[in-house]
């Protein structure tokens, strides 16, 4: 008899170790957002009605953060009565002050739910700000965070970054649509390779200048357009690669693998070669300390679209004729953005730093710390191999 | 049918105890603790260097024990060097081995609280472990041995597949050129790279539990293997994955490196959770080892037994957690811990050593 009480005293016992989970918080009690915006600072247009009350706090405006919260309530159901309506499945919300954080918690004082950030997805810049902050500055509390994390993509915006989050689509969430555009990058280079958090904040410790990819809105649609030149030395925004600069930037440096090269054959026509496969190699020269670098792109591709009107046939004295064609609008390509890198913008975004780097340590000590500009006086030669190796699903004859 | 009463352990089982005591919460934070002490990528080379000289001292330790059949460091080092200072320094030991159980525990916590349950109390997260750990070690390195040998190969898998799910960040250039700087670097890293290894004082008892103790030299070499290959791994894919420039700031490089992808779609999208989940374990073994150690050295020490000094090992633990106020008390303690390893080396492995060697050598005595 004893025993069995002390068995029914155990099991009463037993409720108190299935308590859970001490500091558990219930999904839909909170908001998370998924993008986040940064934008030069000034007052929201609410936050103005809110001070223009009274309702303010002891701040510089020095940048504003929007985020995307993703109410669960909307996105989860399909309503059919509802598909008539405008609500949108996402909420912006502005707030501008001088810590990212402190913004954070002024949201909270206007928001019904806590704000979370385990799903932030992407952040999206403006270019603006960063002509008047540092991308350390801006990216400081989100790399310190322990919600945010590391795998969170990076994007510059030409316009305003706010405006990158919003979307003309009825059922479309902003921040997931750029998240998922990396996905092109299989069918053309203008897309590059997106940087994450943890990526830039490699980038930045190593003080040399990178690009960030640009994004461009318009009429609630979004679009990737070249990208965004941060300066290693001062962590500012300096100008931008257009789409050609920066799908070129992806081939030299092997990031990029596709894409297509239009150019005007003889009769003046379009011209399409859609590359197959790219190889861009690299190598550092050092001559009497003088630096230089000669680059050697293998190129393989089809002639995939022609508007002339007489044959182009499927013989290896047109595969020939073609290519001379296309390595003249590649040196085209490349020559423009070597301008821009060596004499506009006089910065190394195309790793040839690291190249030298790993050949030659001991050359690379020395002009490590002026790295900028010594490339843009260093002499850059390009040699191209490119091949068409067919013709498509049509074969000409002479 | 298995049940063993001798408290002898296998071959194998005394590898795997020494692995499971050299793994621990260091492998969170060894890539920043070594690269800041390099600022090169070449910590991977300072890494297989330390391991070399801590294989050399783990022989060193197995051969000196060798000589004392049975008989733990605790118990022989008076044979040599007499009973006053055999205890001061075995005191010192055991005072290390505790601080060791506190500050793996502590970094567990840490972690944890950081990542996984922000919020939670800190004893909420270390008291349940101080208590479910001394049930373990009541039970004798037997059991001991016996969990050991069921967590590790959970623990390693989860480890490896976590690395290897990272590979789409790998890039070899982020651990190029090799030597760019020179040697002198490589030599700046070793000391920390040595102090990843603290623990492994535990060889000086373990060869008394093992059933074949000629096996030993065999046993330690492939115990000690394991985290000398999963350092090396972890290095490689950390400052691969991260580059050396970010991995100096990063409190904890190694989550950071799961942290940063994540596999949409994949049955698990975010793999730092099931990691840290499942490495919460490894650094459970890890403190269990040192518990036991310490708890063993004073019972054998001053003859009491083993069952009540667990008990009393309970508070001592809790407090030596405790005692750090912030992360970097944690780290700092972290650093006086492996100084102190270094030192405890030379007194005693080496010194031990040395006097056996003296005395039965030089002045021919019987010890």
């Amino acid at each position: 008899m004893y025993r069995s009480y002390k068995m029914i005293f155990l099991y009463l016992l037993l409720p108190f170790v299935l308590t859970g989970c001490w500091s558990s918080k219930e999904i839909e009690d909170l908001a998370m957002y998924t993008g986040m915006a940064l934008d030069i600072g000034q007052p929201a247009p609410i936050e103005e009605e809110f001070e223009a009350k009274g309702a303010e706090y002891s701040k510089h405006n020095k940048v504003m953060t929007t985020i995307q919260i993703v109410p669960m309530k909307t996105v989860g159901t399909k309503d059919k009565n509802n598909t008539g309506s405008t609500k949108k499945p996402y909420l912006n919300v502005s707030g501008s002050g001088d810590s990212i954080l402190e913004i954070f918690r002024q949201f909270s004082i206007r928001l019904d739910r806590p704000i979370i950030g385990h799903h932030l997805k992407v952040i999206v810049i403006s270019s603006k700000l960063l002509r008047k902050q540092t991308i350390e500055q801006m990216s400081d509390f989100v790399l310190r965070d322990n919600d945010i994390r590391p795998s969170t993509k990076v994007y510059i915006s030409q316009g305003d970054a706010k405006e990158t989050l919003e979307s003309s689509e009825p059922n479309e969430i902003p921040s997931f649509h750029i998240t998922g555009m990396y996905r092109n990058q299989m069918r053309t280079s203008k897309v590059l390779d997106f940087v994450t958090l943890s990526k830039l904040d490699a980038l930045m410790k190593t003080k040399r200048s990178f690009v960030l990819q640009n994004l461009v809105s318009g009429g609630g649609q979004i679009e990737f357009s070249g990208a965004g030149i941060i300066k290693g030395s001062s962590g500012h925004w300096i100008g931008n690669l257009n789409q050609e600069d920066a799908e070129c930037l992806a081939w030299i440096t092997n990031k990029g693998k596709a894409g297509a090269i239009k150019a005007y054959d003889w009769d003046n026509q379009p011209l399409t070669y859609e590359i197959k496969s790219i190889k861009s190699k690299i190598s550092p020269h050092v001559d009497e300390g003088k630096i230089s670098f000669k680059v050697h792109l293998a190129v393989e591709g089809r002639l995939i679209e022609t508007w002339n009107k007489n044959n182009i046939p499927s013989t290896n004295y047109y595969a020939e004729k073609t290519s001379k064609i296309i390595e003249e609008k590649f040196a085209k390509m490349v020559q423009a953005l070597m301008n821009k890198l060596q004499s506009k913008y006089k910065v190394d975004v195309a790793g040839f730093g690291n190249r030298l780097a790993i050949v030659y340590p001991s050359v690379w000590k020395q002009v490590e710390d002026d790295w900028d500009d010594t490339f843009s006086r260093s002499e850059v030669n390009f040699t191209y191999d490119i091949s068409v190796t067919d013709f498509g699903s049509i074969t000409e004859t002479e | 049918m298995f049940n063993r009463t001798d408290d002898k352990i296998t071959t194998s089982q005394a590898g795997v105890f020494l692995t499971n005591t050299v793994l621990g919460a260091g492998i969170l934070t060894m890539p920043r603790s070594i690269t800041q002490d390099m600022k090169t990528p070449d910590s991977w080379l300072t890494i297989l260097l330390g391991g070399i000289i801590v294989m050399l001292a783990i022989l060193l330790m197995v051969k000196l024990s060798q000589q004392f059949p049975g008989q733990t460091v605790f118990q022989y080092a008076g044979r040599i060097a007499g009973k006053f200072p055999s205890k001061v320094l075995c005191l010192l030991l055991v005072v290390y081995f505790i601080l060791i159980a506190g500050f793996e525990i502590r970094s567990l916590a840490e972690v944890t609280l950081f990542f996984l349950l922000e919020g939670t109390p800190i004893w909420a997260v270390i008291l349940p472990f101080i208590w479910v750990g001394t049930y373990l070690v009541l039970g004798g390195i037997n059991s001991i041995a016996r969990v050991f040998q069921i967590i590790f190969p959970i623990t390693i898998l989860v480890l490896l597949a976590s690395y290897g799910f990272s590979l789409r960040l790998f890039d070899i250039n982020n651990l190029r050129p090799v030597l760019g700087s020179g040697v002198l670097p490589v030599l700046h890293g070793l000391k920390s790279s040595v102090l990843v290894y603290t623990g492994c004082e535990v060889v000086m008892t373990l060869v008394a539990f093992m059933q074949h103790p000629h096996q030993a030299v065999k046993a330690m070499m492939g115990g000690i293997a394991i985290p000398f290959a999963l350092y090396f791994l972890t290095i490689v894919f950390v400052i691969g994955g991260l580059t050396a420039d970010a991995v100096i700031t990063s409190t904890w490089p190694t989550i950071d490196l799961i942290r940063s992808f994540e596999y949409t779609g994949f049955f698990v999208e975010r793999l730092e959770f099931p990691l840290m989940v499942i490495w919460l374990m490894q650094m459970f073994c890890n403190f269990c080892s040192f518990f036991f150690q310490a708890s063993l050295g004073v019972s054998q020490l001053f003859k009491f037994s083993i069952t009540s000094v667990i008990y009393v090992m309970v508070p001592l633990i809790f407090l030596a957690a405790m005692v750090p106020k912030s992360i970097q008390d944690v780290f700092a303690l972290g650093d006086a811990i492996g100084t102190m390893g270094l030192t405890l080396f030379l007194l005693l492995p080496v010194l031990l050593s040395f006097i056996w060697i003296i005395r039965k050598k030089g002045l021919k005595q019987h010890v």
